[in-house]
């Protein structure tokens, strides 16, 4: 679980107007190059990747009363308390930081792309140039030095919040609390209990899945007991097989 | 390599560990010298082979060491890799002696059975649907080993046994991918498409006409073994192939 003294994100879907300031604030600040995109509606990249590490993603739909709805959200890195990369990073070059941040080490990182795999949120990626991952720092360099994230000072709504988490879980919970009184049932905070409660939480309108979220993540550590079990049994299973049919032929001398 | 998936050093990798680690297993069972002899070089040709392969591919080969300076066992990248550095020296030493301690050989096995399986958890435990909603990629890669590992040995003159597991492995790896295209198919659409009729179709088909279905059919008419061992193990390197890169469709730009 995150302390209520770390560093939090607060995002709010019920206030985001989908404008991308925070995506173009991330890349000005973290001097991150455009990619080249081809136009599939709009410009915007479609993925995130090593150089883009925020971006917003649009869902349409038609609610339960017929009424459209165009949500939009944050896509980056949720800096989990039981974070899948970390767990999975061979070399603990992504590690947690103090305050609940989660970075890599550039200079420890050998760039065997685990992390990437393992992210439930598919946050981080390979840089080729460098040959490490990349991913959202949470700005540390400037919460370091007192400043809001980046993204969070482009926004131009308070669609997002910056603070201890110990704040930004009470605010999540209290928007939620007027929104459902304004009629939204659905309304709900993400990230309370995913991946061991994640550093940058959600107030929605709708449930996570319409955005494209994924529900109740299994962290890493339990993926890997189920795996490691699943191929014990498997090593049990057909090596006994295999090892008893060509036994068995042996000693017989083939007869069957 | 583009936008840094696990591409073909990957692949290559699983394949000589898969089919290097199965020939060595398989002739443990047979109490045959020299085929064991030859199963141990083929593991420790793999195990070589695939490490250097597996240094190449990181994005800082230089600081490999950095896997041996740090102790992560809950990372499978990790474990696999001092799995790998042990098995490496296990079965060193045993090619070097004439006669073989048994508990060194249990060793070596052991640690060649973690090999092998470690490669299909790795995969398993990982945010990408068509390798992690089921459970089966380690049962599928073990097989694999069995099947491939046995092809090796037989175009090194193996008994009858050995050609007789392989042909029951076989059917128990078919199955076993059947079931897991199923199995994934609603959370991993687009990788299974990829595989029945997308850019992947020539490496699933390849392998199910003739990774699978031409060597039983030569198998069971006891013909052309020699071929029937040859497509198996280009069956066992497509298998690799479409599992490593059908996980990661639609993720890499
Ligand atoms: S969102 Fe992904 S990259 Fe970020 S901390 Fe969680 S697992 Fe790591
Ligand atoms: S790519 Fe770097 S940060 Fe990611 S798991 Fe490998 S060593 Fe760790």
């Amino acid at each position: 679980m995150p302390r209520s003294s770390d560093f939090a994100i607060l995002f709010d879907a019920s206030y985001c107007i989908g404008c991308r300031a925070c995506q173009v604030g991330c890349k000005q600040w973290n001097d991150l190059p455009a990619t080249e995109t081809q136009n599939t509606g709009s410009y915007d990249p479609l993925v995130l990747s090593a150089q883009t590490w925020l971006k917003m993603s649009y869902h349409e739909g038609l609610d339960k009363q017929g009424e459209v709805y165009w949500d939009f959200t944050r896509t980056s890195c949720m800096h989990c308390s039981e974070a899948a990369c970390v767990e999975a990073c061979p070399t603990g070059a992504m590690n947690y930081r103090p305050g609940g941040v989660v970075t890599v080490d550039q200079d420890w990182c050998i760039g065997c792309r685990n992390c990437v795999q393992a992210c439930p949120y598919d946050a981080v990626h390979y840089d080729e140039e460098k040959g490490v991952v990349q991913k959202c720092t949470l700005c540390h360099d400037r919460i370091a030095n007192g400043l809001e994230p980046a993204c969070v000072k482009a926004c131009p709504t308070g669609a997002l919040r910056f603070g201890t988490y110990g704040a930004m879980r009470r605010a999540a919970r209290e928007r939620v609390e007027a929104l459902k009184a304004e009629g939204y049932d659905e309304a709900n905070v993400y990230g309370l209990k995913e991946m061991g409660g994640t550093h940058v939480i959600y107030v929605l309108l709708r449930h996570p899945s319409t955005y494209g979220l994924p529900i109740e993540p299994m962290t890493q550590r339990h993926k890997v007991a189920v795996d490691w079990l699943s191929a014990g049994i498997a090593a049990a299973t057909l090596g006994t097989l295999g090892w008893v049919i060509a036994r068995r032929e042996e000693v017989s001398g083939g007869e069957s | 390599m583009s936008g840094g998936e696990w591409g073909i050093y990957i692949v290559l990798y699983f394949w000589l560990a898969g089919f290097g680690g199965g020939a060595f297993l398989l002739a443990l069972s047979q109490r045959d010298r020299w085929l064991e002899r030859v199963g141990a070089w083929l593991a420790f040709l793999g195990v070589v082979v695939g490490a250097l392969l597996l240094v190449i591919d990181l994005g800082q080969p230089l600081r490999f060491w950095h896997l041996l300076a740090s102790f992560r066992p809950i990372s499978v990248m990790w474990l696999g890799s001092a799995f790998l550095f042990l098995d490496g020296i296990a079965l060193f030493i045993l090619l070097f002696l004439r006669e073989w301690p048994p508990l060194l050989v249990w060793v070596a096995a052991i640690l060649t059975l973690l090999v092998v399986g470690y490669t299909g958890v790795l995969l398993t435990a990982t945010a990408k649907p068509f390798w992690s909603a089921s459970p089966l990629i380690p049962w599928i890669f073990l097989a694999s080993a069995g099947t491939t590992g046995a092809a090796v040995l037989a175009l090194f003159g193996a008994s009858e046994g050995v050609h007789r597991a392989a042909y029951w492995l076989a059917w128990v790896e078919g199955a076993l991918i059947l079931l897991h295209l199923v199995w994934t198919y609603p959370s991993a659409e687009t990788a299974v498409r990829a595989l029945l009729s997308g850019p992947l179709a020539w490496a699933f088909w390849g392998f199910v006409a003739f990774g699978f279905g031409l060597p039983l059919w030569l198998e069971t008419r006891k013909k052309g073994l020699w071929l029937a061992a040859l497509l198996v193990l280009v069956g066992g390197f497509l298998l690799r192939y479409f599992v490593v890169y059908a996980g990661q469709i639609g993720y890499v730009i």
